[in-house]
């Protein structure tokens, strides 16, 4: 039994190991050369400042009376029209190259950063829904009474458990993505999936064999047939165990989603890398990167012990 | 039975013909079983641990399939592949030993699963049905009660009303009270007696005697797999058979 006093003063020693722990850092960044910036980070994030519009082609710059502008190519072609601008750089009938300012927008737009850490949140959550697909297909394969499925089910795990997934990327793109013609990011979507399918597969498989046999003997001796069994009375518990190595192996997925960078996808990380090279203040942007994975993963964790607490209603 | 089923002899509800199980570890757990249950029979089943009651129970209802032999639910054979197996199941009920209630379920959902998803009644009938069966084995009060919180006697009841609700033509119990607190006892074989009193095609293995005595229409005792004595319980406990004096020599 763990009393009430007990407890506020191991809560007090952990804030105190944690502030020190912290000044640690801070002190050790001070003491090395390097000036600080976070300011300079935020543009990165979301950038605030006017946006140049830029000439798609050569021409003759015409401002017409309602104000709209239009770059009338010299030798033919499409005119580009810009309605919408704030500031004008370009004045009537001024010579426009391709490439050159002609207008400025006011308003903000979302920096590599966010766009970055929306591309890692919308490939963790897609391949999240076909990785669970697949793992709840193969790990009811893995218990099936015909011996061809479980045989095959145990190969895709084996297959894909014992190979790096930065491999099973580079073959998903390279090769199947040739032969599909995937792009990038399906072909990242699909080796995700099918990487953390495996995984999940045996989740499941631990979780319904967790439940007692005598379950599926009920329910069969009531008249149901092995799917009904299945989908009403034993996957309903054996996903209630299975939810929190699930949510170990989601966090897996968020994380491992970084390796995706590898072919050109610009998530979080790649954007990250895309930002230290323009911003110049490389501790600053990748203790940001790490705080927003932190924070999707904690998010996750958070939704799945809610998820949890419901499915307790019976104990 | 009366004189007039004597005379009339009906068909049996549920044939074994010379059963054979042998599983895959080789073990010959029943050799050469037969037995009829008529229609509105109890039948007891006794024995010692091992001799293959449960095995005997369990292929009744193909939860167990067979090496050899036959089993007829209504001159229907299951060993057929014609035959629809949910279908038999549907037809004769099981009370576990372990009650084997689901979980997730309250007392009302685990009464109304089956006759849902089965027999595809509407939520209202079932619903219905599930109160008049829960009322029935006294438990009222229980609807909404998940099993966890339910006490071994009571669980045991929602098990025998779930098995009630379809409608079964005959049901069969593993050691029903087994598992149960002595003081517990009483509460499931009251609801059992019950059910006999009712017409109930029944066969059960119990080590109860008392029940078998008052309730069983036929007592059976089986050991090493083999059907050793059938009769009526009067004469079945006055027997002098030396492997059944042995037996009820160490349970009594
Ligand atoms: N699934 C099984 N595989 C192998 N042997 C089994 C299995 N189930 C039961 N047996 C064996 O069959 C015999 C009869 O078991 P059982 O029917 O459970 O006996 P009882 O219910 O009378 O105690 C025992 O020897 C037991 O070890
Ligand atoms: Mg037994």
């Amino acid at each position: 039994m763990q009393t009430n006093s007990s407890r506020w003063s191991g809560h007090a020693l952990y804030l105190l190991i944690m502030a020190m722990l912290l000044s640690g850092v801070y002190f050790a960044g001070q003491k090395i050369d390097y000036s600080w910036h976070w300011e300079r980070l935020w543009p990165y994030i979301v950038n605030t400042e006017s946006q140049d519009i830029v000439a798609i082609t050569d021409g003759t710059a015409l401002v017409d009376e309602s104000g709209q502008l239009t770059i009338q190519p010299d030798f033919g072609g499409d005119p580009q029209v810009v309605q919408r601008y704030d500031t004008l750089v370009s004045r009537n009938g001024d010579l426009i190259f391709q490439g050159d300012t002609i207008a400025r927008i006011d308003g903000w737009r979302f920096g590599p950063i966010a766009q970055g850490l929306w591309v890692t949140i919308k490939i963790s959550f897609i391949s999240l829904i076909f990785a669970v697909l697949l793992g709840i297909i193969f790990g009811l394969m893995r218990v099936a009474h015909g011996q061809v499925w479980r045989n095959l089910a145990l190969t895709y795990v084996e297959v894909i458990r014992g190979t790096p997934l930065l491999v099973q990327i580079f073959i998903v793109y390279f090769f199947i993505g040739t032969v599909f013609d995937l792009d990038r990011f399906t072909a990242g979507v699909a080796a995700l999936s099918i990487f953390t399918g495996a995984y999940v597969a045996e989740i499941v498989r631990a979780g319904i064999q967790s439940v007692p046999v005598g379950q599926m003997e009920a329910a069969r001796s009531l008249g149901m047939n092995y799917a009904q069994a299945m989908l009403y009375v034993i996957m309903p518990q054996a996903i209630k165990r299975t939810l929190p190595p699930l949510a170990g192996q989601f966090i897996n997925l968020i994380k491992d989603s970084s390796l995706v960078s590898v072919i050109s996808i610009t998530d979080l990380t790649k954007a990250g890398r895309e930002v230290v090279s323009g911003s110049f203040a490389p501790f600053e942007v990748w203790f940001t990167v790490a705080a927003l994975y932190l924070l999707v993963t904690g998010g996750l964790s958070w939704m799945i012990q809610r998820l949890e607490k419901r499915l307790a209603a019976s104990d | 039975m009366t004189d007039i089923n004597e005379t009339v002899k009906p068909l049996p509800l549920i044939q074994a013909k010379q059963v054979n199980k042998v599983f895959a570890n080789g073990c010959h757990a029943l050799k050469d079983v037969s037995l009829d249950i008529f229609p509105g029979e109890v039948v007891v089943i006794i024995g010692p641990s091992g001799s293959g009651k449960s095995t005997f129970l369990r292929t009744l209802n193909q939860l167990e399939s067979i090496s050899s032999g036959h089993i007829l639910l209504d001159q229907v054979d299951l060993t057929d592949s014609r035959t629809d197996i949910n279908k038999v199941r549907a037809d004769v009920g099981m009370v576990f030993q372990a009650f084997n209630l689901f979980p997730h379920k309250t007392a009302l959902g685990n009464v109304m699963l089956a006759p849902l998803k089965v027999q595809r009644q509407s939520k209202a009938e079932a619903q219905q049905t599930a109160r008049d069966l829960l009322t029935r084995v006294g438990l009222a009060d229980r609807f909404n009660n998940y099993p966890s919180r339910l006490s071994g006697g009571q669980q045991q009841r929602v098990a025998i009303a779930r098995s009630l609700a379809m409608k079964p033509k005959a049901l069969l119990f593993d050691e029903p009270t087994s598992a149960l607190d002595p003081e517990m006892v009483g509460e499931v074989l009251d609801v059992m007696k019950e059910l006999a009193k009712e017409g109930m095609t029944m066969v059960v293995v119990t080590h109860e005697m008392g029940f078998a005595r008052e309730v069983a229409d036929r007592v059976v005792f089986m050991e090493d797999g083999e059907l050793v004595l059938e009769e009526t319980p009067e004469r079945f406990f006055d027997s002098h058979h030396p492997r059944l004096q042995r037996f009820l020599g160490q349970v009594l």
